[in-house]
């Protein structure tokens, strides 16, 4: 016994890296227990009830999981795990939902008493419509999304095996003219269009955008796509017109200021969960064409409303993008449960290998407040002290001299504070892209940067997600959303985008010693180092004795 | 032997029988009913005396196996004496069946040598208590499901209604109910004629008998019966018991069911079954790894209790709050908690500490068993469950006084455990090696050696049962068993005996079980035949109890079926011992601690190595692929905070946790040697980064106490001070240029100081100085006394008018001139008496007219007073009125008021 695969009794596993065992037992493992940590040397991975039923869904048994686990396992796997797993897997497909010729969409079981508990249910009751015969009940079609959840957190997850309407045909292609999608990205479509539905997890930079462009070649219907924001939206259409057989005139926006419906329309959630008179008006969007598929980019955003949304359109073939599924407020079982499970993970470090993104030198650089900063800070109002903190002087003289170092490279200084933002901005002579900032003059502003006509880019958390920049090599941290874990990841990715001279990227980000801003960056900084990033710590002394 | 010479004589008792058994037949019996010699029986009279009484009686019927029992049962209604054949036709059946044949006189040596059954196999009987115990009555139905005898039924017949029967059924009269009864009996017991008499029957009445057949035997009847039931009871194959009851009398049962007893005779102990096959390997290794996690567990449990475990409830035991806490602190469920805190209770490791406040900590016995090898520290928890009596399986129930049993509390111990937990086992070890057994055949098994007397309790709620299953699960727990399956070193618990016997005989041997198998002293004897040809496979679960008795097999009852010679009855000298199901122990402390470090022998090459080694990550976390060695553990478990267990460790180095380690004495400079010491990788930087930040941080702020402190802006002042001699015992240390630390309380400092000639100021919390005045001690706020006066107080004058008005309308009251229409013989002074009806007609017509009343009322305490009132209106039950007496406006129940009466005109008219 020497696998490379250590079984916790909290259904971790752990899996050493440097064994040569580790990638057959990756791939053993990968179908049903999701990579939860993936540091340098040890992997750890969880075993979820959700992932042991994906893994059903996906055609695997419970025997193929536990001989998995004795295969590898360095340690005799506990007796009452292995009984666990099976049990868990054997209460997926009691139930199945499916299409009737005669009722529409039903649930049937192959297992009466489960069928009469999940009717017992309050939560079940309202969704399910007349009994047909003992085995069968009708669902309400438009309740498909909300069973589903409803019947996962009751622990009897349906087989869904009503299938997906086709929606409205339209031709769409890729067009691989002196580039072609990358093997993880091909993969990465293969598995979501088997499946069905589901999220594709990329890191930053690594090309989510062709994997939404791949699945659409894939479907050939109309495709909803919906994005953050409208400069998000602007940059796919611009990459689809660039990458597929779209033209301008087939790809519509649907924002705050145009409201275009073609056969592939671009909307932001924001638009989408605009309320007026406590009704959402442009939820008709939903309906407006017979939508083939529907696109979520950066899904760990997706608000609250659009889940309700997303509930009723499982009919629907839907794709989740995202390169940071982690979500602050805990619902990533929802975005499971309602786009569809993981389809395509790989980790960072891995697609790093392969060359796709660039390496990165993350460092987190320690400055000191003054004494008088300091008797400040710890007479601040709570809500005020991280503010204060992140704010401090000697983040900017930081600031000046990382750029000072890497004078001539692009660089990115992003923050969360405008006034800190506008005073960089002044010290560093570089525009500040911030929110009342017009779309018009941020175009103007990346294009600039884009073509080197500026190095330096001061920007706010606007700049968060799918901003294409691409020669971005550095990037400055001075100040970000408390402890966001996404947030850091979604910076960093700012930078990862292969350099045309392969060169390394850099990743700043300039931290408070002894305050509440050192705790956010160690939690910010979480995800990161689960993924295998390694900060290095700097104290900002060295860094500016370095400089003189 | 002497038994020759007295073999002429048949025992006329069973105290005579047993004068005929010789001393190991007699030590069998002693070792099977162990309640006999306690204390030991004078001689051989009193020890049948004893034999014979119901509580020991009830105690051997309950220790046989289900063939024994219901060999019993059939003697039970069998004739007294019974035959060896009658007995073998009850359990057969007419048609014979070869297992019962094998099987019967093996379960009639066991009666035998119980001492239930006795006298030669012409004459069986089984003693009287034992008789009564199993034969049918219509108070106790028996499980044969039989009635009555015809003779019984009978007993309250009218002669004449006997001889009605005789002569229906065609039998010549007899001149007495008894020949008649007897006459009748042997028709029954006839089966050719009896087969004739049934065949003339109607089919429709013969369905009637079938419902009967199997028992219960009683049946209601109308008092006018259909013709169907009347023709059966004509004929006597329906007998009257009471008015409107008829039983089928036991003679004609056994008929119609070929003359078997039971309906389904068990000669045969279930087989137990496996249900999944592993190789020996894996369940060995598996059984390893949970035997390293079972210590693993313990070790968390007593260091979670270190600094002070739980509080001992008054009752005794651990509140449900505080084993919901350790289950947590455990992860695992409270069931499981429960087993592994009663585990180190019965391994001596944890108890209470008897202080009073009395709480649980581990003993020292903890602290030896901590230095122990892993193998020896997994034998002695193995060793103290084998023999525990407690049981956590029931913590959680209620005991007959309806409280509920809580862990390490008191009522937890279930005797009846250790036995079962080696049957279970044992059974286990019968299968052979890597099978696992389904655990509804074991519990079948257990069913059959124990079955309950009385209605077939077939579910899982006694005890035995919640025992074997317990048994199973706490054996995987504490890897004992492995995937299910017995591994090598649970084997080795059984003892050295064990694994021997049982893999030669295979799971599905016939026997008749621990309880009773006499023939196989071990394996090496089971497939010898006996002298009467019969051979007698061991059973393959033998208890290796048996290990130590050498004595020749032989097969206990069988001669008498091939040699009806006068034999002497009772088992032959040579008798093997029996096994003695009923010990609680079955090895011997010495045997079972050879047995356990053997099992440690063969466990300690399969537990895990301890690394000394771990893995660290940027992501501050520490992993140690495998147990750990302990000091490292220990340094690791301050160190950092264990986020995963398992087979690995996962640690989170935190700011806390650093913080920890450097609180517990190690400065960041250690840390640093450790870590690289330990870890295979570089220690990340911002581990390192890590720690030295704590460090920088860690005793900055320096705290302890002082009870007075001297400052002084001249520093030479208080070096003076410090160097002066008589300030020693002032405590004096200097904590900055300027400042003093004193343990001497400020009184004693100032005292101090100035007889040491300096003129020093005290200074209140604020930094001014207290001004020093002669009395300044006070008391707590104070209420000043009250005055005790004489007594009552002077009324003021509203007191005075309220009181003069009282006492007025009361004097209204008693001395109003009544109307002499009011028909009020109460006396004067008396609160009238009228009916309700009454009452309610003076009140409402005092509404109308304005008088006023006298009333006796009764108030809610129940105390009657007499009241003027002048009512103002009536309703729903309630009279409001202006009362006189209290000068107000009030409410009266009707139902109150006792009585009412007019007052005379011109009291009314002058109200005080």
């Amino acid at each position: 016994m020497n696998g490379p695969l250590i079984v916790q009794s909290d259904k971790t596993l752990l899996l050493e890296v440097d064994h040569e065992q580790a990638d057959d037992c990756r791939r053993a493992i990968a179908p049903f227990a999701e990579l939860e940590r993936a540091p340098e040397h040890i992997h750890t991975y969880r075993v979820t009830p959700l992932g042991l039923w994906n893994a059903r869904a996906a055609g695997h048994d419970a025997e193929q999981v536990v001989d998995a686990l004795v295969q590898y396992s360095r340690y005799p796997v506990p007796h009452a795990l292995l009984v666990d797993i099976a049990e868990t897997m054997d209460r997926y497909g009691r139930l199945t939902l499916s299409k009737h010729p005669a009722h529409g969409l039903v649930l049937t079981t192959t297992d009466r008493p489960v069928l009469e508990e999940v009717l017992k249910s309050k939560r079940v009751a309202p969704l399910v419509g007349a009994r047909i015969d003992p085995d069968t009940v009708a669902v309400h079609p438009s309740e498909r999304g909300q069973i589903k959840q409803t019947l996962l957190k009751l622990g009897w997850p349906a087989e869904d095996l009503a299938g997906y309407v086709d929606g409205e045909a339209h031709p769409i292609d890729l067009r691989e003219d002196g580039w072609k999608l990358r093997p993880y990205q091909k993969q990465a479509v293969e598995n979501f269009w088997h499946g069905g539905s589901g999220v594709v997890v990329l890191p930053c930079g690594a090309g989510k955008t062709l994997v939404g462009a791949g699945s659409m070649a894939q479907a050939k219907s109309t495709t909803l796509i919906l994005v953050t924001n409208t400069v998000s939206a602007r940059q796919w259409k611009h990459e689809l017109v660039k990458r597929t057989s779209l033209t301008e005139d087939e790809i519509g926006e649907y924002s705050g200021t145009k409201k275009e419906i073609r056969p592939v329309t671009i909307a932001t959630y924001q638009v989408l969960t605009t309320r007026r008179k406590g009704v959402y008006p442009h939820l008709e969007l939903f309906d407006s064409r017979d939508w083939g598929l529907i696109v979520y980019d950066e899904v760990h955003l997706l608000p609250a409303p659009v889940f309700k949304f997303t509930a009723d359109l499982q009919a629907r073939r839907r794709l989740g993008l995202t390169a940071t599924l982690v979500r602050e407020d805990g619902r990533e079982s929802d975005v499971f449960s309602l786009i569809g499970p993981k389809r395509f993970d790989a980790p960072w470090k891995e697609i790093e290998a392969q060359g796709y993104i660039a390496p990165a030198d993350c460092v987190e650089v320690r400055v000191n407040l003054t004494d008088a900063e300091r008797l400040a800070y710890a007479t601040a109002e709570t809500e005020e002290k991280y503010r204060f903190c992140a704010t401090t002087a000697t983040k900017r003289k930081v600031t000046e001299a990382i750029v000072r170092r890497f004078a001539g490279q692009q660089i990115l200084v992003i923050g969360q504070y405008i006034d800190q933002l506008d005073e960089l901005g002044e010290h560093l002579n570089a525009p500040v892209i911030k929110g009342e900032t017009s779309n018009a003059q941020r175009e103007k502003l990346f294009d600039a940067f884009r073509e080197g006509e500026i190095n330096v880019l001061v920007v706010s958390k606007v700049a968060n997600f799918s901003i294409d920049l691409p020669e971005a090599t550095v990037a400055v941290q001075v100040s970000g959303t408390f402890g966001s874990r996404q947030e850091e990841a979604q910076r960093l990715g700012r930078v990862l985008r292969p350099k045309a001279d392969g060169h390394q990227a850099h990743f700043y980000s300039v931290v408070a010693r002894d305050t509440i801003d050192q705790d956010f960056a160690a939690h910010r900084q979480r995800f990161l180092a689960e993924q295998g990033y390694a900060y290095r710590i700097m104290d900002a002394d060295e860094l500016l004795a370095g400089e003189a | 032997m002497s038994g020759d010479e007295k073999a002429a004589a048949a025992p006329r008792s069973l105290a005579e029988a047993l004068r005929q058994r010789d001393d190991a037949s007699l030590a069998a019996l002693l070792r099977a009913r162990p309640d006999l010699i306690t204390p030991v029986p004078t001689d051989l009279t009193q020890l049948a005396t004893r034999a014979g009484t119901r509580a020991s009686v009830v105690r051997a019927l309950e220790r046989l196996d289900r063939f024994a029992l219901q060999t019993a049962e059939a003697l039970a209604v069998a004739g007294d004496p019974a035959s060896y054949g009658e007995l073998l036709g009850l359990m057969a059946g007419d048609d014979g069946d070869p297992e019962v044949a094998a099987a019967l006189p093996r379960a009639l040596g066991a009666l035998r040598e119980r001492a239930l059954v006795w006298g030669a196999d012409d004459r069986l009987r089984l003693v009287r208590t034992a008789r009564e115990l199993l034969a049918p009555s219509p108070q106790h139905p028996s499980p044969t499901g039989l009635g009555p005898t015809v003779q019984e039924a009978t007993a309250g017949m009218s002669p004449g209604r006997i001889q009605e029967i005789v002569a229906a059924v065609g039998l010549p009269s007899t001149h007495d109910s008894v020949s008649a009864v007897a006459s009748l009996t042997a028709l029954f017991t006839d089966r050719e004629r009896m087969s004739a008499l049934l065949a003339d029957v109607p089919a429709g009445s013969l369905e009637v008998l079938d419902r009967l057949v199997w028992g219960p035997p009683y049946g209601q009847v109308t008092a006018d019966p259909a013709p169907r039931l009347r023709l059966l009871l004509d004929r006597g194959l329906l007998l009257p018991t009471a008015p409107g009851t008829v039983v089928l009398p036991r003679e004609v049962a056994l008929h119609l069911r070929a003359g078997r007893a039971h309906r389904a005779p068990e000669p045969v102990p279930p087989a137990v079954t496996a249900s999944a096959t592993h190789t020996a390997r894996v369940v060995d290794a598996t059984a390893a790894g949970q035997a390293y996690t079972a210590l693993a567990t313990v070790e968390e449990l007593l260091k979670d209790w270190d600094e002070g475990g739980p509080n001992v409830l008054r009752a005794g035991g651990l509140s449900v709050r505080d084993l919901k806490r350790t289950a947590v602190a455990l992860d695992v469920p409270e069931p499981v908690a429960a087993f592994w805190v009663e585990l180190a209770y019965a391994a001596g490791l944890l108890a209470s500490d008897g202080e009073v406040d009395e709480r649980y900590a581990a003993t020292p016995a903890y602290d030896e068993w901590l230095e122990l090898p892993p193998a020896d520290r997994w034998a002695r928890l193995a060793q103290a469950w084998l023999t525990a009596t407690r049981t956590p399986g029931v913590v959680g129930d209620r005991d007959a006084k309806d409280r509920t049993l809580s862990a390490l509390g008191p009522g937890l111990d279930r005797s009846a455990a250790p036995e079962v937990r080696h049957r279970v086992l044992a059974l286990l070890a019968a299968l052979p090696e890597g099978a696992a057994p389904d655990a509804e055949s074991v519990l079948a098994r257990l069913r059959w050696e124990r079955p309950l007397r009385g209605p077939q309790r077939t579910g899982d709620h006694d005890l035995r049962t919640r025992l074997a299953r317990w048994t199973l699960s706490e054996a995987e727990l504490l890897g004992v068993t492995g995937r299910g399956a017995l591994s090598a070193h649970g084997r080795a618990l059984l003892g050295a005996g064990a694994s021997a016997g049982a893999s030669a005989a295979g799971p599905a041997a016939p026997g008749t079980g621990a309880g009773t198998d006499a023939g196989a002293a071990s394996g090496a004897d089971a497939g010898r035949p006996g002298p009467d040809g019969l051979t007698a496979p061991g059973p393959g679960d033998k208890l290796p109890v048996h290990k130590h008795h050498p004595h020749p097999p032989h097969p206990p009852t069988a001669e008498p079926l091939h040699d009806p010679a006068p034999v002497p009855a009772p088992p032959p000298p040579t008798a093997p011992p029996h096994d003695p199901t009923p010990a609680p122990a079955p090895l011997s402390p010495a045997e079972q601690a050879t047995a356990t470090a053997a099992a440690a022998r063969l466990l300690a090459p399969l537990l895990p190595e301890p690394l000394d080694h771990v893995l660290l990550q940027a992501d501050l976390t520490a992993v140690a692929p495998g147990p750990l060695r302990r000091p490292l553990a220990d340094m690791l478990g301050v160190l950092a905070n264990v986020e995963s267990k398992g087979g690995a460790t996962v640690y989170r180095f935190t700011p806390a946790s650093v913080r920890r380690a450097l609180d517990a004495g190690r400065s960041a400079a250690d840390l640093h040697a450790f870590l690289t010491e330990h870890s295979r990788t570089p220690v990340p930087q911002p581990l390192a980064y890590l720690i030295d930040d704590v460090a920088r941080k860690h005793g900055h702020l320096r705290v302890g106490a002082a009870s007075a402190y001297v400052r002084c802006d001249d520093d030479a002042l208080l070096n003076e001070i410090l160097a002066d001699k008589r300030s020693a015992g002032l405590g004096l240390r200097r904590l900055a240029p300027t400042v003093l630390a004193a343990q001497a309380d400020p009184g004693t400092l100032l005292e101090g100081l100035r007889a040491m000639g300096y003129a020093p100021a005290a200074e209140s919390a604020a930094g001014d100085v207290v001004i020093a005045r002669a009395d300044s001690h006070r008391t707590p706020p104070r209420t000043a006394p009250e005055p005790v006066p004489d007594g009552p107080p002077a009324p003021d004058t509203p007191l005075l008018s309220a009181a003069i008005r009282a006492i007025r309308a009361g004097d209204l009251a008693a001395t109003a001139p009544r109307r002499p229409a009011a028909a009020d013989p109460a006396a004067d002074g008396e609160p009238p008496r009228t009916s309700a009806a009454e009452t309610l007609a003076t009140v409402q017509a005092a509404v109308l007219t304005g008088e006023t009343l006298w009333i006796g009322y009764v108030n809610a305490d129940g105390a009657a007073s007499q009241r003027v009132i002048a009512p103002i209106r009536v309703e729903g039950g309630f009279v409001t009125a202006y009362d006189h007496t209290a000068d107000e406006v009030r409410t009266y129940p009707l139902h109150r008021i006792t009585g009412v009466a007019e007052l005379a005109e011109e009291a009314a008219a002058d109200p005080s």
